[in-house]
């Protein structure tokens, strides 16, 4: 049912200003957004802002408690762990690792996803039904599973993760993409546009890729958050990132026998990994709201 | 309508399996090592004996024929020798997938009984405190990863409180016998011995792994149910009950929930995937003896038979699982057939 104002006020804004005002207004997304902008500055400038090396040892300081502790020390922030490393030094470095690598995870796959989910979107019949259904195998297997076999194939690393994550969350990706493109090709604006004469090539983007480059955006936070949760569970189970690297599961791995004496160095990087993971989702979760709410307005 | 329906879901069921077995028979080339031991499990075998395996898995026969012979043994039920144990893979995914799945199984009740109530009372009072409430703890849940939720709950109630034992599935001081693998049904089937207390040490056992592993599907089902809720109640018949005089509790239980939780039931089928996932890793915190661990203790150890027999076991099922939600979910919902799935 149309829903119509009593006050009508012209509005001339653009839709992106428009999408950007109603985010706004969304305090709890905000924060999301400035956590998250926050997270990505220190996976790029990690190794410069850290206070001390990600493997320098401090003799005279092992397994020192966080500094607002009794025993705690002013120069380890945090603390330090059995082998006298700093630990907000390595929580730093962990982001490039955990956050950056996710990030560009989830851009690979965004890249691919949208090139095979627009052409199964925009081809008909057997082709489209081959485009859209051939990696509907993954979606089967479960995610972890897939990485396993992944890695038992090329051996454990954080690079082979990052493929498997990408092959895991490729197939949804695609059928989101092409519901996207099948929903926008139906719409009147399209079918005006092609009686123009546009070509299929223009018709995708100038016509569709505009419309849904935003629904795109709030698909790749969702991936993205389930890009960081996968590569912190593969490096907790040992077979994603190597122990003296800094990846956040990783570091909880090896600091796993220290559970009693020292709960802070198991604690830190799960509080992160959950800021990291809830800010992505309180940024899709509000662009999702403001997209809905623009369209009622 | 419904028979063509149904078949366009059969025939991508087919091609889904048809994928599973080729892909399954081609890691066998995939993976390092031999590919006899490979596809068998038999290490150092003699010479006699590496002959008649080259014979029976037909490795000098071109690529068809060996995916014939691959698939002919799988339906026979030899799936080779796991290389760890040297028992056969298929006698371990039978002991072991029980455990597992009883373990999503309790989950997922948990979570459908806490997950869809809460998605309703937050529709129910949209925009206001309860809302709020619920909205804000289930994208809590649902950000917290696994593995650290399991440790910080072994460390307030097992380490802490001592509420809970860590690990296992019962203690070790009752023997139960293991009929069907699942651990209360066996405990119900020898009817309560050691005056119950073997049940009731099993709950306390299977009490902090489910609630770990119900944590995402809870929020899933939660977020879920409340949109799928507030997209019913914006619809125009909801609008004419309301103005017919109804109250809130008759438009939400007679009118709205119907067609709300028609997507809901979808979307329960739709978790066993990543229940799986999620289990695996519960399964080596809480040290649970299913096929999570295994597998995960497979890949340690570089046994590729098992990794292939588990691969095998756990997608067979969650298509199935799949298929059986999508089949009742379009017996519930005619609308739905209508669209039917695949086809483009």
């Amino acid at each position: 049912m149309a829903k119509f104002s009593l006050f009508t006020e012209e509005s001339n804004r653009s839709p992106l200003f428009r999408l950007w005002r109603k985010f706004r207004s969304n305090h709890v997304a905000l924060v999301g957004l400035w956590l998250f902008l926050a997270l990505t500055v220190l996976a790029l400038t990690a190794p410069l802002i850290a206070p001390y090396g990600v493997n320098q040892q401090h003799a005279d300081a092992l397994l020192l408690p966080p500094s607002w502790h009794d025993d705690g020390d002013v120069r380890f922030i945090l603390g330090t762990d059995d082998l006298g490393r700093d630990i907000l030094s390595r929580l730093m470095n962990g982001a490039t690792y955990t956050f950056g690598l996710s990030i560009i995870a989830a851009l690979v796959t965004t890249a691919l996803g949208v090139v095979l989910g627009t052409l199964a979107g925009a081809s008909r019949g057997l082709k489209s039904s081959l485009l859209n259904h051939l990696l509907d195998i993954t979606l089967a297997i479960p995610s972890l599973l897939l990485a396993i076999i992944i890695i038992a194939i090329l051996g454990p690393g954080l690079m082979n993760t990052v493929w498997a994550i990408i092959f895991a969350l490729l197939p949804q990706y695609i059928h989101s993409i092409r519901n996207l493109v099948v929903a926008e090709l139906g719409k009147d604006y399209i079918i005006a546009f092609k009686l123009d004469g546009a070509n299929r090539w223009r018709l995708l983007v100038r016509g569709i890729l505009p419309n849904i480059y935003e629904h795109i955006v709030v698909i790749f936070t969702m991936a993205l958050s389930t890009a960081i949760l996968d590569i912190a569970a593969l490096g907790f189970l040992k077979l994603g990132a190597q122990p003296p690297s800094t990846e956040w599961g990783a570091i909880l791995q090896e600091n796993l026998s220290l559970i009693y004496l020292a709960p802070w160095t198991v604690g830190l990087p799960g509080v992160l990994l959950f800021i990291a993971v809830l800010s992505t989702n309180l940024v899709g979760d509000g662009l999702r709201e403001a997209l809905k709410n623009r369209k009622a307005d | 309508m419904f028979a063509k329906y149904a078949y366009r879901r059969i025939s991508l069921l087919c091609f889904m399996l048809f994928t599973l077995t080729v892909f399954t028979f081609s890691l066998n080339y995939l993976f390092p090592g031999e590919l006899i031991t490979n596809f068998s499990g038999e290490v150092n075998s003699s010479y006699a004996q590496t002959q008649a395996l080259v014979e029976k898995y037909r490795i000098e026969d071109n690529i068809i024929v060996q995916y014939g012979a691959f698939m002919a043994r799988m339906f026979e039920g030899d799936w080779g020798l796991s290389l760890s144990s040297g028992q056969p893979v298929l006698g371990h995914v039978k002991l072991l997938f029980p455990a597992t799945l009883e373990l999503c199984l309790y989950a997922l009740t948990v979570a459908v009984i806490i997950g869809v109530p809460s998605g309703v009372i937050a529709s129910a009072y949209h925009k206001k405190w309860p809302d709020k409430i619920i909205n804000s703890l289930s994208l809590m849940g649902f950000s917290i990863p696994v593995f650290w939720l399991a440790l910080l709950l072994i460390m307030v109630f097992c380490l802490g409180l001592g509420l809970f034992p860590m690990s296992g599935r019962i203690g070790l001081l009752y023997e139960i016998q293991p009929v069907t693998h699942f651990i209360l049904i066996d405990i119900y089937l020898e009817g309560f011995p050691y005056g119950g207390a073997s049940f009731w040490d099993a709950i306390h056992h299977l009490a902090l792994p489910t609630t770990v592993l119900a944590m995402y599907p809870t929020t899933v089902l939660i977020r879920f149910t409340r949109d799928s809720m507030l997209d019913v109640l914006d619809q125009n018949y909801i609008k004419t009950a309301r103005a017919k005089g109804l109250n809130r509790s008759q438009l939400i239980l007679h009118h709205a929930l119907r067609n709300a939780l028609l997507p809901v039931i979808k979307q329960i089928g739709l978790q066993f995937s990543t229940l799986i996932t999620l289990a695996m890793i519960t399964e080596v915190i809480f040290s649970w003896p299913g096929l999570g661990r295994w597998l995960i203790e497979s890949i340690y150890q570089r046994d590729y038979p098992a990794i292939q027999g588990g691969l095998l076991a756990v997608s067979f099922f969650v298509i199935i699982a799949n298929m059986m939600s999508d089949l009742v979910h379009s017996l519930l919902d005619p609308i739905a057939r209508n669209q039917a799935h695949g086809k483009i």
